[in-house]
């Protein structure tokens, strides 16, 4: 399998870092709860694709992005309403509408969404480190063999977004051991891809890396080479870029 | 809760990154908004900016935090999960101050009813105080 590595990067690397990469990468390969290695590393190859399709550039120049119609540039291996869904959420998240949300679900599934959702935003972010670094992309991995599990939480419920999530505390039951690292309720930005908890695991796994564990958000005073205010200063411009009312 | 004030309207506003206590603001942001764009030179400049200012674990550490939020933006506006009631309560003029109200994603928050608003009032004065005490009761002795 290709394994990412930063060996030859032009800075040091932390270990952590890599090491969190090599184990998002291990995941992309393998079969998920509802997507195949092959289709999971498919989506990957659409998150890449999405940058310089013809047709989210278009969309992202319209008033409306929901006006253009076409056909998206890349290896189209999946379900159209999966390749759409793929290109929108790299290529133009801001204007994400539920009335789009709500047909790729009917399309797909809501957990299949979800899933598919975690792909992406691990390509998203390992890809953003890497450009941002100056070191060239990650080869995709090869794919692994083996079929989904399937396995849908049986206390997800609909908690007011677009997906329904698993509830924090008893109402969680014991699927609510996803959120046993946290002081408190969990917040809806962690509970969002809990339908799908693999997928809420690897995200808090490179969060841990990426920013700072769920523990270390209460420290006000925690950072590293850069400081709490720093960190926070680079969040909030990022998600302001990207007019992320979250 | 270190006691430093930082001004936030930094995030929205080049203007106030001077001004915004917080260390080399301009050139994070700088690097930050070249991160998210698309423009390789702008990106090339900022990090050298960074290197030379901060130094290589700064800057892989600003390149993690930025990839995070490229992340986190998609994973809360592809599920559209609306804004948790007590930072509806405890944001509310931040997020006028800063203009996030006017992004798209607002509407996936409910308006905040009556009640929340008037604790919103009553808590915010004394909500950063409290966790700064709380912060000083954990640490160490």
């Amino acid at each position: 399998m290709d394994t990412p590595s930063y060996a030859t990067a032009p800075v040091p690397v932390r270990d952590d870092l890599g090491a969190a990469h090599v184990r998002a990468w291990h995941d992309l390969a393998r079969p998920g709860t509802w997507w195949t290695g092959e289709e999971r590393v498919a989506i990957g190859s659409e998150v890449r694709a999405a940058a310089t399709c013809a047709l989210c550039r278009s969309r992202r120049d319209a008033l409306s992005p929901y006006t253009v119609t076409g056909i998206h540039d890349g290896p189209g291996r999946l379900p159209g309403a999966a390749i759409d869904a793929v290109h929108r959420i790299t290529s133009d998240p801001a204007r994400l509408a539920r009335p789009w949300a709500s047909g790729v679900i009917a399309a797909i599934g809501d957990a299949p969404y979800v899933e598919l959702l975690g792909v992406v935003v691990t390509v998203v972010a390992t890809d953003s480190f890497c450009r941002a670094i100056d070191v060239p992309l990650h080869a995709l991995p090869a794919p692994l063999p083996g079929e989904p599990t399937r396995a849908r939480p049986a206390t997800a419920r609909d908690e007011g977004a677009w997906v329904p999530s698993i509830p924090s505390g008893a109402a969680g039951g014991s699927e609510a051991d996803l959120y046993d690292d946290l002081p408190g309720p969990a917040p809806n930005v962690i509970r969002a891809l809990s339908l799908v908890p693999d997928a809420l695991r690897t995200l808090k796994d490179l969060g841990g890396v990426h920013y700072m564990t769920t523990a270390e958000m209460t420290d006000l005073t925690h950072g590293r080479a850069i400081d709490r205010a720093q960190i926070e200063l680079i969040a909030g411009r990022v998600s302001a870029l990207r007019e992320c009312f979250y | 809760m270190t006691g430093r004030w930082v001004d936030a309207a930094a995030v929205t506003s080049d203007a106030a990154a001077a001004t915004s206590g917080v260390a080399h603001a301009a050139t994070l942001l700088a690097f930050a908004d070249a991160v998210v764009g698309s423009d390789d030179e702008a990106l090339a400049r900022a990090r050298a900016a960074v290197l030379h200012e901060l130094g290589p674990a700064a800057l892989v550490d600003a390149a993690a935090v930025a990839s995070n939020f490229e992340r986190m933006v998609r994973v809360a506006d592809a599920t559209g999960i609306p804004l948790d009631p007590p930072l509806v309560m405890l944001t509310e003029p931040l997020r006028e101050e800063l203009g996030i109200n006017r992004f798209g994603a607002a509407a996936n928050t409910p308006p905040a009813s009556a009640a929340l608003r008037l604790a919103g009032r009553v808590v915010r004065p004394v909500a950063f105080p409290l966790l700064r005490l709380v912060q000083r009761l954990r640490r160490p002795r």
